[in-house]
This record gives structure tokens, C-alpha cells and sequence, in this order.
């Protein structure tokens, strides 16, 4: 799985891996710097013809679970096996389609998550209120914004936050990818994108190749906003003090992306029992609300709340809130589907060709 | 014993064990299993990467011979090329002059010597990565060295810059450590007497560094010099942490295409891999046609 979230980490070896001891599997964390890595390494054994790879359970969702689905890379049809996936809803759609991609069986769901804008409230006193005032902003204030450079995850989304915005909402973008939509709406976000870089951070010369360089930069104070999928990281990086303490969520009125990520089993794996064992305990009400504790992890669960038992309706109830970020149903209001996997590198490769070498 | 013992029990020996071909036998065969376990890896792995890069192993689809790999990318290439062979020639040339000097220094023999040899033996084991992230630590925008002098705003863009100062100083430092101890080494078993009679034969000190020191390290500083230059040509880490997003130099290329999430962009990272195999192959190759001209190697 993704290694650089911290948290994530110690979750996973403080609660999953001993849960997992006692059903009686040895869960081994093995990081990778980006989900890719791994998907690149389930590919490299399936193209070698290995039946007993090395990779057993995969943290997923995105283009790399459809970019993986497609090569025939996961191991499918194995979710509905599970018994708490009733807890789940089953006409959820953000689990039965990942970025457009149909589940399939072919992941289990893991964690919900939002995708959120973070400022420092000290120096943005009146916050924008959408995406399009944030933009203004950004250009009255030349210097004090930057995003990461597509393809990386966090900067990718934002883009396709920006395409919503200056398409005029999400209703007007296809969520399926069509090449006669992607011509007709880019132009706008490419115009806007480009009036945009002068007012960026180093006059949009360049950009953050990840988000950890563009928290970096916001830990440093070189600029005032950061975002992220994963809102949970910004409780501890306050209150360990990377961050500012005046961090706040940017709460925006059109909503933003929201996605759930995944656990898949690779076709090349050679303990496929055990990792249907593990993707099991995960959905488990107990480990889906250690998982939603802020101190912890604080992802947001993928359960359905009317389906919990008392004992779980217990647990989640029980549950500290943040002083950062507010509730997943408070983050989620409004909250835009993502668009089809085959989307994003078409975007990714423009942004890339226009914005980044472009003049 | 008295060497001239010595070398009679050792003739004798040699005599002994038969025609003058026999003893050097065992030592190519005990060289075998290493060369042929390092053919085998660097050939079969070069062999699937031109095989990948010509469209003969895709992920998906059937296989096709096709050159489209390389020229899915023309224009970013010849520029990611262009941009490895400065960041490598210009780190190269400085590690050269920088060790050299430090060899010069070492030499002495001196306190000052002895402190550039121990900073150079502790500066080769570091890898490449931690020294990376080390001059990113320092030299980054919200560095040590921008806070220590308070120049948040006006520190000036080194890593992640336009010149991609932080890449070239980090290969320069790493690879400077390298070539003054391999110069060194080979100053140190040549006999000093050439400096000695030069110096006793009345040649200053700028004439001894050109007529004598010169020409003794020049193939030491060759042969680590292009070895410097094909592993910065070759190497990622330090580009894709001190770089920035674009133009990119060919590693850091070959790299987000391998990874990139398409199926079809495997074949352009093989692609990018043969060229950036081929350019260093062709650098060894031109190292080994001017060796050949100076004397001291024949």
C-alpha cells in the first residue's frame, strides 16, 4: 500500500496486521511510494506468467484499478464471498463503480474519502466560497498558490475540479469519457489554467511535483493553501505543529470530489484465501471505526450507517470528532462524482502538453 | 626470506607446474561463473527492454515490430537528451577538477591532506538518494541555509530551479569524493620520483602539475570521469527529487512512462531506455578511443 501517509501506516501495523494474526494471517505492510508500483509489479508477474506473485492485497481505486481490471491484473468476483459486505449499501455508487470502472468483485471496499482544500485562516482572512472565487483569489494574490503537477493524484484532481467549474458545475461533464466532450470542454480549462500560472507560486515556471512538496511549501509558509484526498492527515499535521495552527477546511458551496479506495487481490497472487480473510476483517465494524478515528487514521468508513449493528452504532458514536476537519457528512455535501478512469490521463497528458511545456 | 629466494622458488614453481599457458588457466576459470552470470543478467535484460521498445512484448494486443515507441515522444526526447547530456557533462567536469585537486591535496600528505581523504572515503558509501535529499534539505526554498539567513522570498531557486543547480551540485560533490580517491590511489603507487626529479631539475610547481602530475593521473581521471558520467546519465533519484516537473532528463522520463497508467506507454519507457543505454555505451566507447592515444595507458 501507499507508504507515505504515517497514520495510514501505524493503523495498519498497530490494528489490521495483530486483528489479522488472530484469524490466523500474517499480514506483511510492504509500502510503495505510488499505488502504480505495485500495480507495476502485479503486471511484471503476470506478463512473466508467476502464479505466486508477490503482491497479495492491494490498496486501489482510480485509474489504477481500471487501467488494472483491463489487463486482467486483479482477481475478481470473490467481494460478494464476504460476509460484511452486508453491512455496506449495495446501491452505493460510489462502491459499485470506481471512477466510472464497475466494481465487479473485483475490490472490496476499504475507505471513503473527499477531496479537500485546506488554508491557513491567519493569512486568507475571507476565505473564497467556490472554486471559481478561490481562482479570483489566486490571481489578487499572485504568488501565494501552487498545485502538483499532474499525474500526481492530489493535482490531477484538482484540475478536474477546475474543468467542473469552468464547465459550469459537474452535471455539464459527462462522467463516461467521450473525445467530442473532452474537445468541446478542455479549451475552457486550459484558458483559465493558463491565465491562472502567472499568479502561481515562482510565476508558474514550474510546480510541485507531489503533494508532499506542495505541503511542504504550505508547512513553510511559501504559500496559503494546500489540498488533499485524504482530509484525516490534516488533524496531526496541526496538531503536531507542521502546519499551521490556523489550518481550516476550505468548505466549498458547489462540494467537491468525493471517491471511496479499495482493496483488490492480484490475479498473480498465491494467497488468495488469506487476503479475502484480510479484506473481510477490514470491513469489519470494529475496524472501520478504529480506522475513522481522527487519533488513528481517520478515514471515512464505507458502512452503511443503517445496517450497523448496536454494538457498531456504539463504536462509531463513541467516536472523537477533529478539531480540523469537520464530519465526513459535513465534507461530502454536495459531493461531485468523480469522472470515468479513462479521463484522467487524457487530462493528465494535455495538462502536461499545454500547461506545463506550453508557453 | 631474501627476494631473490623468493623469485627462484616462484620460476621454479612455474617450471614445475608445466607449459607457461597452464597457471593462468584456473584464474579465467575461476573469473567464469561471475562473467557469465553478469552477461547473462546485462544481456538478457538489455535484450527484453530493446525487445519491449520495438513492440514485441505488449502488455495487451499481439506483438508487432514497430519503431513507434521512439517516436511517440521526438521532441520531448531530443530535449530530456539534451538536458542529461548537461546536467551529466557539467557535474562530470566539475567532479573532475574538484577531485583532481582533492587528489593533488591528498597527496601532500599533510594534515590537510589526510582531512580531504577521510571527508572523500566518507562522502563514496553515502548513497546518491541521502545525499539528494540532504542537499534538498539544505538548499530548498524553506532549506536550513534560506532559514538560517532569513531569505524567505529572496532565496533564489536552486532546487527545482531552471538550472537545476541542486542536481549538478549534488552529482559534482558525490562524484568528486570518487575521482579524487581513485586519482589518488594511482599517484600514490607511482614512484613520487618524477615530481622529485622535476622538481630537483629546477621545474616550478605549475610545470611539474602540467608536464608530470598531469599526464600520471590522466587515465585514472578519465577512466572515473566517464564512470561518473554514464551513472549520472543513467541515474533518477536525484533528478526526479532536486528537479523540476519539466523538461525532463531522459531517466526521470523513462521512469513516469513506465509507470504511467496507460498500457501503451511501457514500450516508450523501453524505448527511452535503449537510447539512454546506447548514449552511455557510446560515451564509454569514445573514453576508450582517446585512452588509447595517451602514452602512460599503452
Amino acid at each position: 500500500m501507499y507508504g507515505g501517509d504515517t497514520q495510514g501506516n501505524a493503523y495498519v501495523d498497530d490494528y489490521l496486521v495483530p486483528a489479522a494474526a488472530k484469524e490466523g494471517v500474517t499480514l506483511k505492510r510492504v509500502p510503495v511510494a505510488d499505488t502504480k508500483d505495485a500495480l507495476n509489479r502485479v503486471l511484471t508477474e503476470k506478463q512473466s506468467g508467476t502464479t505466486a506473485g508477490q503482491v497479495d492485497l492491494v490498496w486501489v481505486n482510480g485509474d489504477n484499478f481500471g487501467t488494472g481490471k483491463a489487463a486482467g491484473a486483479w482477481a475478481c468476483g470473490w467481494t460478494s464471498l464476504l460476509p460484511n459486505m452486508g453491512v455496506t449499501n449495495p446501491s452505493d455508487p460510489l462502491l459499485s463503480e470506481d471512477f466510472g470502472t464497475p466494481v465487479d468483485g473485483c475490490e472490496a471496499p476499504w475507505s471513503k474519502a473527499q477531496f479537500t482544500i485546506a488554508y491557513n485562516s491567519a493569512a486568507v482572512p475571507g476565505p473564497p466560497k467556490t472554486l471559481a472565487g478561490l481562482l479570483d483569489w489566486v490571481k489578487e494574490h499572485p504568488g501565494r498558490f501552487t498545485y502538483p503537477a499532474p499525474p500526481d493524484f492530489t493535482g490531477s484532481v484538482l484540475t478536474r475540479e477546475v474543468l467542473y467549474s469552468v464547465s459550469g458545475g459537474y452535471t455539464n461533464v459527462p462522467l463516461a469519457f467521450d473525445q467530442g466532450a473532452f474537445d468541446r470542454l478542455t479549451p475552457a480549462l486550459v484558458t483559465e489554467l493558463q491565465d491562472l500560472k502567472p499568479s502561481l507560486w515562482r510565476e508558474g515556471s514550474t510546480y510541485p511535483k507531489s503533494s508532499r512538496e506542495l505541503n511542504a511549501l504550505y508547512a513553510g509558509g511559501q504559500v496559503d493553501f494546500t489540498m488533499t484526498y485524504g482530509p484525516a492527515e490534516l488533524t496531526k499535521l496541526v496538531t503536531d505543529g507542521t502546519f499551521p495552527a490556523a489550518t481550516k477546511v476550505l468548505a466549498l458551496d458547489e462540494g467537491t470530489v468525493g471517491n471511496a479506495s479499495f482493496l483488490a487481490i492480484p490475479s498473480t497472487s498465491g494467497h488468495r484465501s488469506a487476503a479475502m480473510v484480510v479484506a473481510n476483517l477490514a470491513l469489519s465494524e470494529e475496524q472501520q471505526a478504529r480506522k475513522a478515528d481522527p487519533g488513528i487514521w481517520g478515514q471515512f468508513p464505507v458502512l452503511n450507517p443503517g445496517a450497523l449493528s448496536p454494538e457498531g452504532r456504539a463504536l462509531f458514536g463513541r467516536l472523537p470528532s477533529s478539531p480540523v476537519v469537520p464530519g465526513y457528512e459535513v465534507l461530502s455535501k454536495n459531493a461531485n462524482p468523480e469522472l470515468a478512469a479513462a479521463w484522467v490521463p487524457a487530462l493528465d497528458e494535455l495538462w502536461r502538453r499545454q500547461i506545463l511545456a506550453g508557453k | 626470506m631474501p627476494e631473490s629466494e623468493v623469485l627462484a622458488t616462484r620460476s621454479g614453481q612455474r617450471t614445475a607446474a608445466g607449459p607457461s599457458l597452464k597457471p593462468c588457466m584456473p584464474g579465467v576459470l575461476l573469473a567464469v561463473p561471475a562473467v557469465v552470470l553478469v552477461t547473462v543478467v546485462v544481456g538478457g535484460g538489455s535484450a527484453m527492454v530493446a525487445a519491449q521498445s520495438l513492440g514485441l512484448m505488449p502488455l495487451v494486443g499481439r506483438p508487432e515490430l514497430s519503431a513507434a515507441a521512439y517516436t511517440a515522444h521526438g521532441g520531448d526526447l531530443l530535449v530530456g537528451a539534451g538536458l542529461s547530456l548537461a546536467i551529466a557533462g557539467t557535474s562530470t567536469l566539475l567532479a573532475c577538477l574538484v577531485g583532481f585537486t582533492a587528489a593533488l591535496i591528498i597527496m601532500q600528505g599533510r594534515w590537510c591532506g589526510k582531512l580531504v581523504a577521510a571527508m572523500s572515503t566518507l562522502s563514496v558509501p553515502l548513497p546518491h538518494i541521502v545525499g539528494a535529499a540532504a542537499t534538498g534539505l539544505l538548499l530548498a526554498d524553506s532549506g536550513l541555509l534560506a532559514r538560517v539567513f532569513g531569505a524567505a522570498e529572496g532565496w533564489p531557486a536552486i532546487v527545482g530551479g531552471p538550472w537545476w543547480v541542486a542536481v549538478i551540485f549534488e552529482y559534482a560533490w558525490k562524484e568528486s569524493a570518487f575521482v579524487g580517491l581513485v586519482v589518488a590511489g594511482t599517484l600514490a603507487t607511482r614512484p613520487v620520483d618524477y615530481e622529485e626529479t622535476a622538481a630537483l631539475l629546477g621545474a616550478g610547481r605549475l610545470r611539474r602539475l602540467r608536464h608530470v602530475l598531469l599526464p600520471l593521473s590522466l587515465p585514472a581521471l578519465m577512466i572515473s570521469g566517464t564512470i561518473a558520467f554514464i551513472y549520472s546519465f543513467g541515474s533518477y533519484e536525484v533528478a526526479w527529487l532536486l528537479g523540476r516537473p519539466y523538461p525532463e532528463p531522459l531517466p526521470v522520463m523513462a521512469l513516469r512512462l513506465y509507470n504511467s497508467v496507460s498500457l501503451t506507454s511501457r514500450p516508450e519507457a523501453a524505448a527511452i531506455g535503449v537510447i539512454t543505454a546506447a548514449v552511455s555505451l557510446g560515451a564509454a566507447l569514445v573514453a576508450l578511443a582517446f585512452l588509447r592515444k595517451i602514452p602512460l595507458w599503452r
